[in-house]
């Protein structure tokens, strides 16, 4: 795995045999910049998330990924195949999961696979033999000859992601997957997408939200207004926070007798106190917190409650950012 | 031509489409052919009274004149007249036939109705009457030069087979009335409804691509490793299939349920060809263009029918003044009219229709271009 970095360090490092490289991608409507200079690499078996609020630019990076919209500037190489001069071939080996259910409602699960496995230039058996697989894959076996518009919304998704598996893609590209699905399908979606990763297809997968990037990603990237502001794995991404935990200590008594103990322990970096409660920055907050609560004791304050909060993906994006991530 | 298959099947899957497309023609085929056209029956009769020799030669005559004929009761055939269901009523008895064949006077019920046409019926009745009583006459006359009646009647029918009749030519001295010579009577209302269906359905089938656009459909088939230009191609080409479907299904409909008559088939074709072309075109400019596809429907069916009362969908072109008829030459539709009515009246060739095919050939041509660009541009608008 590769440290974190930020925009301002040095660009992606390069892994031999990566499936997808990306370098310095731009893309302008008009004046405004919607990506800007975003670079990342994914290897084979590797998930790679793209974190950002809606807006931040993770729809047009996966849309030059895919070759869907030109880049200004950059360049994106699939399987070592140039997505400039040789679209047609980097696109052989890449599977798209838009963020819509991009399939034709009119049809059936089994037409919807095999119209797209034709443009992918499967024919005859090895066409009905992948349709049949996939349909098992994404449990619709039973549902196959029935019209799409008749599905759940969650049937509907995997259907929608069965389409992007279906010539066996090398990098698999899943846009918010998982928007407007039911918590059952969503864990059946972030499943697959496990299963898959752990097959050898290098996943990219955009999303706005931080438990799906911390569960699925092994690398993730940090996207906001256009620009990549981190990347690397969730704890060196936490780690860019300065490594710090959160601890509320509530109750009565001294309280600023208890602040001022506890300004003086080396694990404590800040200490903020109102009428019933210290919030404190500590370093390495499990091993520090008994420390914590005998101190305070000791300086006259009576606990009634202690909360340890550790930092995540959400305090990195805040911390990078200055703002929420769902903001 | 996977994207032109999936086109094609969207379309006949959408059961919206059964009777717009397959039923609706078809009924306007009928609807229009009995209001207006050429080679219907001459007439209506019904005729009343217990079977007879006397009133299965009056029908016979009449049937031969090319009048359509009923048998009822009396009462049922006093209601029809009375209804407009038939142009005259014509009341036999038992006693008419021996009367007639005895040589004596007959005199039968004739009833008519106030239609248009029902005098001109009246007088196949009584020529067929004439002609009954003529042969009765004649048995009568051979029978009493003894010759027995069986071999008498056997002679006349057999005379009257072998006879040579003058051929009439007749010449309508209306000039609009020749431009309809030697259409049947389906012919004008099967040529003129092909005409506005197939524009009509393949312009409101510009929705099915703006669904593709807006369910990021389009966006997944661009990630394929297809070009775009050829993603353009293959809707243009599911455009036309479905525009050839329909057109063909009312030329096969008409030819085997009304007898309709494309007289060249293959040439009958190359025009539907020529104008499905253009209506394929057209559906990408307007599938391009909008991003509703519930307006683009109306908007299909607005044009279809606009255009299709232009171009003599409605009524024959041949009936618009000089100055219509020239703004109508804006349509593709008056150009397809045109190229029909040559090949369907006056038995055509390729170079007879070759003006027409290239005018429909060169819009579709245009309109593809315009069709493709606005639709990569409407692609970059969607991506």
């Amino acid at each position: 795995m590769t440290a974190a970095t930020t925009r301002a360090a040095a660009g992606p490092p390069a892994v031999a045999g990566d499936v997808l490289v990306v370098e310095g991608l731009v893309h302008r409507y008009g004046d405004l910049v919607a990506v800007d200079d975003v670079s990342f690499r994914i290897a084979p078996g590797e998930t790679f998330g793209l974190l950002g609020p809606n807006g931040a630019g993770k729809t047009t990076t996966i849309s030059m990924v895919a070759g869907l919209v030109p880049a200004h500037e950059g360049a994106v190489t699939v399987t070592g195949r140039s997505m400039a001069r040789d679209p047609v071939a980097a696109k052989a080996h890449l599977g798209l999961v838009p963020q819509e259910l991009a399939i034709y409602p009119e049809l059936t699960a089994r037409e919807n696979l095999t119209f797209f496995g034709r443009l992918q230039r499967m024919r005859g058996k090895e066409l009905d033999r992948r349709v049949a697989e996939v349909l098992e894959l994404i449990g619709l076996e039973e549902r196959a000859k029935d019209l799409t518009k008749e599905y759940s919304g969650g049937m509907k998704r995997r259907l929608n992601i069965g389409v992007g598996l279906l010539h066996r893609p090398a990098l698999l590209i899943l846009d918010e997957p998982t928007v407007g699905v039911d918590p059952q399908s969503r864990n059946a979606i972030l499943e697959s997408v496990e299963a898959l990763a752990a097959e050898g297809v290098a996943v990219l997968y955009t999303t706005h939200y931080m438990e799906e990037a911390e569960r699925l990603c092994d690398r993730i990237a940090v996207v906001d207004a256009g620009r990549l502001q981190a990347e690397g794995t969730r704890d060196e991404l936490v780690r860019l926070t300065g490594g710090v935990d959160h601890v509320r200590l509530s109750g009565a008594g001294d309280i600023g007798a208890a602040a001022a103990a506890l300004r003086s322990l080396p694990t404590v970096v800040e200490v903020a106190a109102d009428r019933s409660a210290l919030t404190l920055t500590v370093r390495d907050a499990a091993r520090a917190v008994a420390h914590l609560v005998t101190a305070a004791t000791a300086a006259g304050m009576s606990l009634d409650g202690v909360e340890v909060s550790r930092p995540d993906l959400e305090s990195v994006f805040l911390h990078l950012t200055g703002k929420a991530l769902r903001d | 031509m996977a994207i032109a298959g999936v086109e094609l099947r969207r379309f006949l899957k959408d059961r919206s489409n059964i009777f717009f497309v397959f039923v609706f023609p078809l009924l306007l085929v009928v609807l229009l052919g009995s209001q207006f056209g050429g080679e219907g029956p001459t007439g209506r009769a019904a005729v009343a009274g217990p079977p007879s020799e006397l009133r299965s030669d009056v029908v016979h005559r009449l049937e031969e004149a090319g009048v359509e004929v009923t048998l009822s009761e009396a009462d049922a055939v006093r209601q029809q007249i009375a209804r407009g269901r038939t142009d005259v009523g014509l009341f036999l008895t038992a006693a008419d036939g021996t009367s007639l064949a005895a040589g004596r006077d007959v005199t039968v019920d004739l009833v008519v109705g106030s239609q248009a046409g029902s005098r001109l019926t009246v007088q196949h009745v009584r020529t067929a009457m004439d002609g009954v009583a003529d042969q009765a006459g004649q048995v009568a006359a051979l029978t009493g030069a003894g010759i027995d009646a069986a071999t008498a009647e056997r002679a006349l029918r057999t005379a009257a087979a072998d006879a040579s009749r003058p051929r009439v030519t007749v010449t309508d001295a209306d000039g609009e009335a020749q431009q309809f010579a030697g259409l049947g009577r389906f012919d004008l209302s099967a040529a003129t409804q092909l005409l506005l269906f197939v524009f009509l359905i393949s312009v409101a089938g510009s929705a099915t691509l703006i669904q593709a656009r807006r369910y990021g459909v389009m966006a997944r088939v661009l990630a394929a490793p297809v070009s775009t230009r050829q993603a353009i191609s293959g809707e243009a080409l599911g455009r036309f299939s479905i525009a050839m479907v329909q057109g063909v299904y009312i030329m096969a409909g008409t030819a085997l349920l009304f007898g309709v008559e494309w007289d060249s088939w293959p040439l009958s074709l190359l025009v539907l060809a020529a104008f499905g072309a253009v209506a394929a075109a057209a559906a990408m400019v307007v599938g391009s263009v909008m991003d509703n596809d519930a307006a683009a429907n109306g908007v299909g069916v607005g044009a279809g029918l606009v255009l299709g009362a232009l171009g003599g969908c409605m009524t024959p072109l041949e009936l618009f003044p000089d100055t219509l008829r020239t703004v109508a030459h804006l349509t593709p539709h008056a150009w397809a009219y045109e190229a029909f009515a040559e090949i369907q009246r006056h038995e055509a060739g390729l170079l007879d229709v070759a003006p027409q095919l290239g005018v429909l050939a060169a819009m579709a041509t245009a309109l593809l271009v315009l069709g493709g660009w606005l639709l990569e541009r409407s692609l970059d608008r969607a991506l």
